[in-house]
């Protein structure tokens, strides 16, 4: 009976798996003769940082319904396709060349992941595809010393992230004795070094550097090592769960510092997970969604609350992922009617055309030149908090 | 001020590293296995214990049970179904099952629950008093006593009650078990289940402290595995000692070298502690004769 | 072990060349992704060989593999950053990982299972954390990028040219793993890995065994590493992650450990499988282990050690005529001077002294015994002699050699060779295997040349053929019958050519005809100019071929001599020997029938899978009856006592315990229902200290005050009482077997079955188990008994059945049986043994 039994679930596992197999390997045939264009993402959409992965479907998917409701691209429709790179760089590159040789991608867009996208840079301009970040804000992303450069990003950038945060402590918070506290990731160590530069600029150093884990429930030790330096203001680069456990063990200390930081705290809840001293925390952002906000602003929340039963703004998280993508979805979508084919290289060239694009986060005006890839800058930065679970920008 | 909050941080973290290696102690003494999975069985607590309380509003003292007799359920399938069938066939490739397992729970939890983390509400960790010149949560003081309080409890019922006899004696031999009447079968389900739901109670207990999420389990996991073995896997007692000294180690250094060499640091006092001390601090190798 | 998949034959080598040459056509016309994903399954089937040496070969789990990954990676990425060229950089990322890997193999080797797993996830850590860390040196979390590919002859190499670098590459680390492993030194890794105290006893060093596997291993991996930077062209922490090593080792688990193309499935699975799954986007992690989980359960020896099971076997391969070897003259020594004096040696254990004062010269040609009550410390100074032990007093001298102190792998090249209590054979390994790599006596040689050449094979034929072991020579050792496995231990021992031959206990379990032939072969081995040091219970043999005795008692000698002498000694006789004559109390009066069945058998059928052991046994018991069950080795004694208490399911028949129907019971329903087993081997829970075996064999009757049971138990086993919270498997085995029949007897069972409860016990020990099991007769237990010590058995019993091939061939009472001349050959000769006249003694 045992052995039947076993036998029986076997053949079922087996059938099952076959089936999958073969469903799956679909994938393998070539590509159908092209109806549409394909643009391609390759970003983290599980694990730890899928949060980061849907925020940039999101933005994507809003973009290319309303390009395709438009009459697509030169009566081409836009097709979404989405590849996990687990955060690991070497799937990350894997999935960009298996979207760009077999799917056929004429754009592809970056996740969260820095590394990730570092990995995919010397493929895309070897492959000559036009990349684009939406999130990863490594300075030298699109800064990658390539000649032939095929990089583009609409997000932050981490050298001008560093300047602003740095300019917003001295100015508005009087630091005089800055300390960081800073995930021990790729993330955490650019903003280490474009934070440092900043601050040299401005003469003044930072009294104490301290990283910590993504997954420590306790940050005292290191906080306290910052406390007994001297720090009067301190620098945070941290996504919202762990930025939270460093709030926490603030008010567990009783230190009452002001910190400044990187947007990480807008991925999430971050007062329900930080608590009421959440809202003290002032920290950077390319977009929010507010109350009083643009047009645009507001037809892209009906989307999401049409799409994806998002009900409050406080719903709306990371919202510089769904804007900064929502954007370059639109401006590539205007490169790729501009260059009238999928050529990679027509396709690049044609960013470099670009006039004027009224976007969810500003108005564009020739967004992309040969020697400046990146559509964002300092100036586009706001600063921000939360206020009763929502992102207010500050004054 | 530095000392005692490292000590209390460090003394907080290390119980819970405790309670979830007691786990790997018990799989391991029945039946030779470990369960992989350790850390999710963790995150499957957190996860039901919010659900449970903050999304159907359930008072602590009705949730909590659920939660844990959830976390035993999931440990009874892990036996059955990525343990027993391997060990069976004489296979090790229940080292792989209960991996995969854990990647499946993580993934299912992450669709399900949501991939943002959330915050378990508790009155004992909102307002901060102060203990020794350094302010606390008075939850991080109650973690170690529950913790301890546990680990007796359980060596107590492995030494002086009945089951913990046949548990032992499944241990050292399964068919001389089974001809002493003892049903092999039920005691290593049992055993999974005691220490999948010991892992569901640390993470209740660390959910106020930390976050919710789909993810939480997995560091939490493999650092208890390492407490589990530096403290000897065969004693409950080495892997509670393990577990505060873990804790202490991971504090003490973050506090006075700085956090960039608390991983280095830890990961190579478990190499030379295991050099030295080849079967853990108060582990020992069974008797064996030439 | 392994044939098509994993053998010797031209098959293998080209079944990798047509995967090789099928890779590089893949690379030539596939498109560029698809050529990068078959550069990753090569890479990934390289670390799979790595990996695959120190799991299939040495047994040895590793976690941390993508350390060395990473270390082959950031060599070649930074002295390529300054310069050098790749394929230096190539050769010294291999080096950098191998020196590194035999590094950490000294932790790692004091440890093993999850602590070395531990170990290793450890060492992945601290090279993930070191690259961070190391910003100046490695780009920190960032990573580097920018490397100059390969070149060659002034032809730079592009992806696809990388891509067929590492096919060629995979191919040849499949052929090296194949011939590795058929190498002596493959097979000493298995031998280390089997058995490590056996390993030392053919002389194998396992400390140099296990780091040269760790190095190999990770200069693999290291070399892979080394063609993955410049194929990502990026580098950086976060591709080296915890999970890269889990998904490493478990390509080599699903491909199927060991086996040398385990690695190219594994690798296959685990890099194409998410490649196939990737349109589920975020829900491919989620299918990626599931499906990881769905292999395992369909393949849970892997997926070669699945198909290994389709392919048909080849049996029997064609041999190639052997060269003329002469064994005697292999076997012989000349030097007259190689005689073993052992003086005054002595250890404590634990404060207890396990043995002092011992002398002992054994000379060559001659056989000298040690005998005495078991725990007398006779073991003890066969360890000591192998140096096993560390003697705290007194000196070992072979010939001019001082040996107290030494380790065994040194006794073993000074020509100490021994053979086990328990045998140890390295069970995965052929018989033949087994001889080979006694034969090779630690030199190891080209690790790429085959152990078998021709003339070891005929040497190793010979002295299988000498000791008179007549099965098959590709069997694995862990297949054999139990008399097997003594004789080609000795073989084994013999392949060493020792001056010394330690026998522990080599009669244990054989039935009369095998313990002459062994008697024989001792004589012969001895008379080869061996000097032979045997410990053995069996008087009859001991005293026909020895020519020197040593009786120990407690540890210290209590008398000397030649064999007439001692068996005559007074102090022997009581401590020992007893009444000299094995006897044992038959029941005063006739036992009583009042029809009442305690068990009955009816058709009882059984065996191991196909093997079919008990055919239609018919048994039954009688209320307050003792019977006995006899037959030769393998007659289907031990399979009957397994089937009746339920440890071997399924059966066909019907087994009636006093009515209940028990033929489809588990072990522990059974147990409940009132069998005791006394299993072979005593069984006893080895770390429970004796007071809790006692109470745990009262677990069926569950809670309860016992202490009055326990009180009269211990009255009937005095020796318990004084040991009665010391560990279990501290105890002596006669003490064990007392400890096992009173753990029995705690159950109150209805009818207590005894599997060879004589089993290496002394003779004294022997006579105060029979007398306990005469009173517990006579007290109305009833009991089923199996011994060797027909006679015995026979003397205390109500009524015998004889199993022959495990078919009952005679049943009858006691006495019908004793009388019988047939059986009395065959079976019941405990005290006489045809010894072949001894030659004199050679001063």
């Amino acid at each position: 009976m045992v052995c039947r039994n076993t036998s029986w679930t076997r053949r079922l596992v087996l059938a099952g798996i076959s089936t999958a197999a073969l469903a799956l390997s679909a994938p393998f045939d070539l590509a159908q003769a092209q109806e549409t264009i394909k643009v391609g993402l390759v970003a983290a959409l599980s694990g730890q940082s899928a949060k980061s992965g849907e925020a940039i479907t999101r933005g994507l998917s809003i973009a290319i319904d309303e390009v395709n409701a438009a009459g697509g691209i030169n009566g081409k429709k836009l097709e979404l396709v989405s590849r996990d790179d687990e955060s690991n760089p070497g799937k990350g590159l894997l999935a960009a060349r298996e979207l760009v040789q077999r799917e056929k991608v004429a754009v592809l867009f970056g996740g969260l992941d820095t590394p990730v996208s570092l990995a995919i840079v010397p493929f895309a301009n070897q492959a000559k595809v036009p990349f684009m970040g939406v999130w990863a804000a490594g300075t030298n992303i699109t800064r990658n010393g390539a000649a032939d450069n095929y990089v583009f990003r609409v997000s932050a950038v981490d050298a001008y992230v560093g300047e602003a945060l740095v300019d917003y402590a001295l100015e508005k918070k009087g630091a005089k004795a800055p300390g960081m506290i800073l995930i021990n990731n790729p993330w955490g160590e650019s903003n280490e070094h474009a934070l440092h530069d900043a601050l040299k600029k401005r003469g003044v150093e930072a009294v104490g550097v301290e990283k910590f884990e993504t997954n420590d429930v306790d940050v005292v030790p290191q906080l306290t090592r910052l406390k007994q330096a001297g720090a009067d203001v301190l620098f945070m680069v941290a996504n919202v769960a762990p930025s939270s456990q460093v709030v926490k063990s603030l008010d567990r200390m009783g230190w009452d510092v002001p910190v400044v930081s990187h947007w990480g705290p807008s991925g999430g809840r971050f007062t329900e997970l930080a608590g009421p001293r959440g809202e003290d925390v002032h920290f950077i952002q390319t977009y929010t969604f507010t109350d009083n906000m643009s047009p645009k602003g507001q037809q892209v929340f009906a989307k999401l609350k049409e799409n994806y039963g998002v009900t409050s703004l406080a719903d709306v998280m990371p919202a510089t992922g769904i804007a900064n993508a929502y954007d370059a979805l639109h401006l590539s979508a205007l490169a790729l009617a501009k260059a009238g084919s999928t050529d990679g290289t027509a396709v690049r060239d044609a960013f470099y055309e670009i006039g004027g694009y009224d976007g969810l986060i500003k108005t564009y005006d020739k967004p992309f030149s040969p020697e400046n890839h990146d559509a964002l800058n300092a100036k586009d930065y706001v600063f921000t908090h939360f206020v009763k679970g929502e992102i207010i920008p500050l004054n | 001020m530095l000392l005692t909050s490292a000590i209390v941080t460090g003394l907080g973290l290390g119980s819970m590293y405790g309670l979830i290696a007691l786990g790997f102690h018990i799989t391991y003494t029945v039946s030779n296995t470990v369960n992989f999975a350790q850390g999710s069985a963790m995150m499957v607590g957190a996860v039901l214990g919010f659900t449970l309380m903050v999304t159907l509003g359930m008072p602590l003292w009705i949730a909590a049970p659920i939660a844990l007799a959830g976390c035993g359920v999931f440990g009874l399938i892990v036996e059955r179904f990525l343990v027993r069938p391997f060990v069976e066939r004489n296979s090790d490739a229940w080292l792989m099952a209960t991996v995969a397992g854990g990647i499946i729970v993580d993934n299912i939890v992450l669709f399900t629950f949501g991939k943002e983390p959330r915050s378990l509400p508790s009155p004992l960790a909102t307002n901060s008093i102060e203990f020794l010149g350094t302010g606390v949560y008075p939850l991080q003081l109650l973690i170690p006593v529950v913790g301890i309080a546990v680990a007796v409890a359980l060596q107590t019922v492995f030494r002086r009650t009945d089951f913990g006899k046949a548990l032992l004696a499944v241990v050292q031999n399964r068919d001389a078990a089974r001809l002493m009447g003892i049903n092999a079968k039920v005691v290593i389900a049992s055993a999974f289940a005691i220490s999948t739901a010991l892992a569901g109670l640390a993470g209740l207990l660390i959910a106020p402290l930390f976050s919710v999420h789909s993810d939480m389990g997995t560091l939490f996991g493999l650092k208890a595995f390492a407490v589990a073995i530096l403290g000897g896997i065969t004693s409950a007692t080495g892997v509670m000692i393990a577990g505060l000294l873990y804790g202490l180690i991971e504090a003490l250094v973050t506090a006075y070298l700085g956090s960039t060499y608390t991983q280095i640091v830890v990961f190579s006092v478990i190499i030379l502690a295991l050099a030295l001390r080849p079967n853990g601090l108060l582990g020992r190798a069974a008797v064996n004769k030439v | 072990m392994n044939r098509l998949f994993g053998s010797s034959n031209p098959a293998m080598l080209a079944a990798i060349a047509a995967i090789t040459a099928g890779g590089v056509v893949f690379a030539l016309t596939g498109g560029s992704y698809f050529t990068f994903v078959v550069a990753l399954v090569a890479l990934t089937t390289i670390v799979g060989v790595g990996l695959n040496i120190l799991v299939g070969l040495t047994g040895q789990i590793s976690l941390g593999h993508v350390g060395f990954y990473a270390i082959g990676a950031y060599t070649v990425g930074i002295l390529n950053l300054n310069g050098v060229d790749f394929w230096l950089a190539f050769l010294a990322a291999g080096l950098m990982a191998g020196a590194v890997g035999a590094l950490l193999a000294l932790p790692a080797m004091r440890v093993s299972g999850p602590y070395l797993a531990m170990v290793t996830i450890a060492f992945g850590f601290i090279v993930e954390h070191s690259i961070i860390e190391m910003q100046g040196l490695t780009g920190g979390q960032n990573g580097l990028m920018g490397f100059a590919g390969p070149s060659l002859g002034g032809f730079a190499f592009g992806e696809r040219e990388m891509a067929i670098l590492a096919i060629v590459l995979a191919g040849l680390a499949l052929v090296f793993f194949d011939r590795l492993a058929r190498s002596g030194w493959g097979r000493a890794m298995i031998a280390v890995r089997d058995a490590e105290v056996a390993a030392r006893s053919v002389a194998l060093h396992p400390l140099t065994v296990k780091v040269a596997a760790f190095a190999i291993s990770a200069a693999l991996t290291g070399l892979a590493g080394a063609i993955y930077a410049p194929l990502m062209m990026y580098i950086a922490p976060s591709s080296f992650m915890f999970s890269q090593s889990i998904i490493f080792l478990f390509a080599v688990i699903v491909g199927g450990i060991g086996w040398t193309l385990g690695p190219v499935f594994g690798a296959i699975v685990t890099v194409l499988l998410p490649e196939m799954l990737s349109g589920l986007a975020e829900y491919r992690l989620l299918f990626f282990g599931a499906m990881l989980l769905a292999v395992l359960w369909l393949a849970p020896s892997g997926i070669v050690g699945a198909l290994s099971r389709v392919v048909p076997k080849r049996r029997g391969m064609t041999q190639d005529a052997l060269p003329e070897v002469s064994i005697a003259e292999f076997l012989r020594r000349e030097k007259e001077s190689e005689s073993l004096q052992v003086s005054d040696i002595g250890i404590t254990f634990g404060g207890i002294r396990a043995a002092r004062d011992v002398n002992l010269t054994a000379r060559p040609g001659c056989v000298t015994s040690i005998i005495g009550p078991n725990g007398a410390g006779k073991t003890t100074v066969l360890n000591m002699i192998g140096c096993f032990y560390k003697p705290s007093t007194g000196s070992i001298r072979l010939g001019k050699t001082e040996l107290a102190g030494c380790t065994a792998t040194v006794a073993a090249r000074a020509g100490i060779s021994r053979t086990y209590q328990t045998t140890k054979l390295f069970p995965s390994l052929s018989v033949m295997d087994n001889v080979l790599v006694g034969l090779r006596g630690g030199r190891l040689g080209n690790p790429l040349a085959a152990l078998d050449q021709p003339r070891d094979t005929a040497v190793a034929e010979g002295l299988l053929k000498l000791v008179g072991y007549e099965g098959p020579r590709d069997c694995p050792a862990a297949d054999l019958p139990h008399v097997d496995r003594r004789l080609v231990e000795i073989a084994r021992s013999l392949a060493l050519r020792p001056s010394v031959l330690l026998l522990d206990e080599p009669a244990a379990g054989l039935v009369q005809g095998e313990k002459i032939t062994l008697a024989k072969l001792l004589r012969q081995i001895a008379d080869l100019g061996i000097a032979v040091v045997l410990v053995e219970h069996d008087m009859a043999l001991v005293m026909g071929i020895s020519d020197e005795i040593l009786v120990l008692d407690a540890g210290k000698p209590i008398s000397a001599g030649e064999p007439s002498k001692v068996r005559s000694d007074p102090a022997v006789i009581a401590a020992y020997l007893g009444s000299g004559e094995l006897k044992a109390k038959p029941r005063a009066k006739g036992w009583s029938d009042n029809g009442e069945k305690v068990l009955a058998v009816g058709g009882l059928s059984a065996g191991y899978g196909s093997v079919g052991v008990l055919k239609a046994v018919n048994i039954d018991v009688g209320a307050g009856e003792m019977v006995a069950l006899l037959g030769a080795n393998g007659a289907g004694k031990s399979t009957t006592m397994k089937s009746l208490s339920g440890l071997l399911r399924p059966v066909d028949g019907a087994i009636s315990l006093g009515g209940d129907m028990i033929e489809s019971l588990p072990a522990h329903e059974i147990a409940r229902l009132g069998l005791a087993l006394v299993p072979e081997g005593r069984q006893v829970f080895p770390e429970l200290s004796v007071l809790d075996n006692m109470r745990i064999g009262a677990y069926r009757r569950g809670k309860g005050d016992y202490s009055g049971e326990i009180e009269a138990l211990l009255n009937r086993f005095p020796r318990l009482r004084e040991r009665l919270h010391v560990r279990a498997g501290l105890l002596s085995g006669g003490e064990q077997q007392m400890l096992a029949v009173a753990r029995g007897l705690m159950s109150k069972p209805r009818i207590l079955l005894l599997d060879e409860p004589s089993l290496g016990l002394a003779p004294q020990m022997i006579e105060e188990l029979f007398s306990v099991l005469a009173d517990l007769r006579d007290e109305g237990i009833t009991i089923l008994l199996v011994d060797q010590m027909a006679a015995l058995t026979l003397a205390v019993a109500d009524r015998g059945y004889v199993l022959e091939q495990g078919q009952v061939v005679r049943a009858d009472t006691a006495d019908a049986l004793r009388g019988d001349k047939a059986l009395e050959d065959a079976y019941l000769g405990n005290d006489r043994v045809h010894s072949e006249p001894r030659k004199k003694v050679p001063a």
